[in-house]
């Protein structure tokens, strides 16, 4: 049997953990207001509407802006442990929404408009012996 | 809401890194308020204490120093906008008719470094180092830049504009002149924005006396009028600001500082050309540049134009951050509003000698922060 599976943060995906192909991220699309927000939500914070629908968002993005973090994060970091800068950008998916994530693209290379795809990943096994899924977005060719 | 707020006594406590306990820090400045307004502290009939970082309870821990009586003493926490919000509580309670004379200060005492991130971000969000708060603050500056052309030079400009400013503050923690130079290749703390660029977190403490008029007549003080305040926080997809997860590309809403400014200058019915000189939150030195177009001192894209012009220095027509704003003065969080408004208190009594911004009647102090919490608060001679 493999290893159990967890999300860093229940409700942020859709699909099947066991198998990273099939999972994307999940959204929540109001059916008052057609906006859609990152996650599976209770409520649209947009109108304050309860009748969302949970859907799947894309896999491809374009880099909306972005920053290049030069110092280890504070507190509880779990990057790699000889700390490398790494990008942090808004990904615009499929012209509706913008999700804040770091970036795998060296950060030199990093350009706003540039394509990204999602890329989950095992982040860490945690104290329960199940390995956390998390989440960057990559380089993609356009 | 016939009766006017008035402050009447102002102090302050310098911003910086001191061996001293928060307690002390804040009593001090509180001190320094009474004394200015010429009133006792038993006279006060109701306190309250902005704060982000301290434990809880912290205003009556502070202000029960000076004497314990049994008035209400209460926190507030707003993020970055904690002293505005708490300014805005003594407001109302004075404006009820609740009390006539109140208390407001704001006290903080923190670590060096990035700010504590279980405080504001989700435990998944540190995890990834989503959680750096400059890093939200540099993204922002980063799109400005692409869309307006508003370039690493502005930014530095501002930057040197309030190091330059802040010489002549006792109060501010750096009172040093970089050079633009020196700015432009310090360390790259989150691209574009550089370490002389940002504030740092620190200790300090301020306070006010508010009254109402009648009770500033008895006492026969000469206060300054609060002519507005408000607070809010960032209405959806405004603002992505810590600890933003996503925002939405199809519904754009005004920002929060835009909506906080037009409440204020409702209150005061006056708009952002009667205003004489400003406070605002400089976290980072492009974030004063948004500030500047936030506030209506230009229109969208073109802060970086009035940095060039000059518009914003002491001798400028609207200038900010006479005081070296926390980019000089360092962000103790639940004291800098506060501060903001002793800066323009002594602007607006013309008493702030090499920085004082000549015949100063109308001033504006502006903070903002986690979770798009921003406050502003108009002050009138």
């Amino acid at each position: 049997m493999s290893t159990p599976r967890i999300a860093i943060k229940e409700g942020l995906f859709a699909g099947h953990l066991d198998n990273l192909e099939t999972v994307h991220l999940a959204g929540s699309r109001c059916s008052s207001c057609g906006e859609m927000t990152l996650g599976t939500n209770a409520a649209c914070p947009n109108c304050g509407d309860q009748n969302v629908a949970a859907v799947a968002l894309g896999d491809s993005g374009t880099l909306y802006t972005y920053t290049v973090v030069r110092h280890r994060p504070p507190g509880n970091y779990q990057g790699p442990a000889e700390f490398k800068p790494f990008g942090l950008g808004l990904v615009e998916i499929d012209r509706v929404i913008r999700v804040m994530a770091p970036l795998l693209p060296a950060p030199d290379q990093l350009r706003i408009g540039m394509p990204l795809r999602f890329h989950p990943y095992v982040l860490r096994t945690n104290e329960n012996g199940e390995e956390v899924i998390a989440f960057a977005f990559d380089g993609a060719s356009s | 809401m016939a009766r006017d707020v008035y402050i009447i006594g102002a102090g302050m406590h310098p911003f910086g890194r001191f061996d001293k306990s928060y307690e002390q820090i804040g009593a001090e400045a509180a001190e320094l308020a009474l004394r200015d307004a010429g009133v006792q502290w038993r006279d006060i009939q109701s306190a309250f204490m902005a704060r982000m970082y301290l434990p809880a309870t912290s205003g009556p821990r502070i202000l029960r120093k000076l004497g314990s009586t049994d008035i209400s003493i209460i926190d507030v926490e707003a993020a970055c906008a904690s002293g505005g919000a708490a300014l805005r509580q003594a407001v109302l309670a004075v404006k009820s008719g609740d009390v006539d004379l109140a208390v407001v200060c704001g006290t903080e005492k923190m670590p060096r470094g990035f700010m504590d991130p279980s405080m504001i971000y989700s435990t998944w969000q540190v995890e990834l180092g989503i959680s750096q708060n400059p890093s939200y603050w540099a993204m922002r500056a980063m799109r400005h830049m692409y869309e307006y052309g508003t370039t690493e030079e502005h930014i530095a400009k501002v930057a040197y504009k309030n190091h330059r400013n802040s010489v002549h503050n006792k109060y501010a923690m750096y009172q040093k002149e970089f050079s633009m130079e020196q700015i432009l290749n310090s360390t790259l703390v989150c691209d574009p924005i550089r370490l002389l660029e940002i504030c740092a977190p620190n200790d300090g403490a301020a306070a006010v006396v508010v009254a109402s008029e009648k009770k500033m007549r008895q006492l026969g003080a000469k206060g300054i009028r609060i002519a507005g305040i408000s607070h809010s926080i960032s209405r959806y997809s405004s603002d992505f600001r810590c600890p933003a997860e996503s925002m939405s590309a199809t519904v754009e809403n005004l920002g929060p500082t835009a909506v906080t400014a037009q409440r204020a200058y409702d209150a005061a019915g006056i708009g952002v050309e009667d205003i004489d000189c400003f406070e605002v939150q400089d976290t980072d030195a492009f974030c004063e540049i948004e500030i500047y177009e936030e506030l209506g001192l230009c229109p969208t894209g073109e802060g970086g134009r009035l940095i060039d012009e000059g518009v914003v220095e002491i001798g400028g027509k609207t200038p900010v951050n006479m005081s070296g704003g926390l980019i000089s003065k360092g962000e103790p969080i639940g004291a800098s509003h506060l501060g903001q408004v002793v800066e323009l208190v002594e602007q607006l009594r013309g008493t702030c000698g090499p920085r004082q911004v000549a015949g100063a009647k109308v001033a504006l102090a502006h903070v903002l922060g986690a979770g798009g919490n921003c406050a502003v608060t108009i002050l009138e001679r």
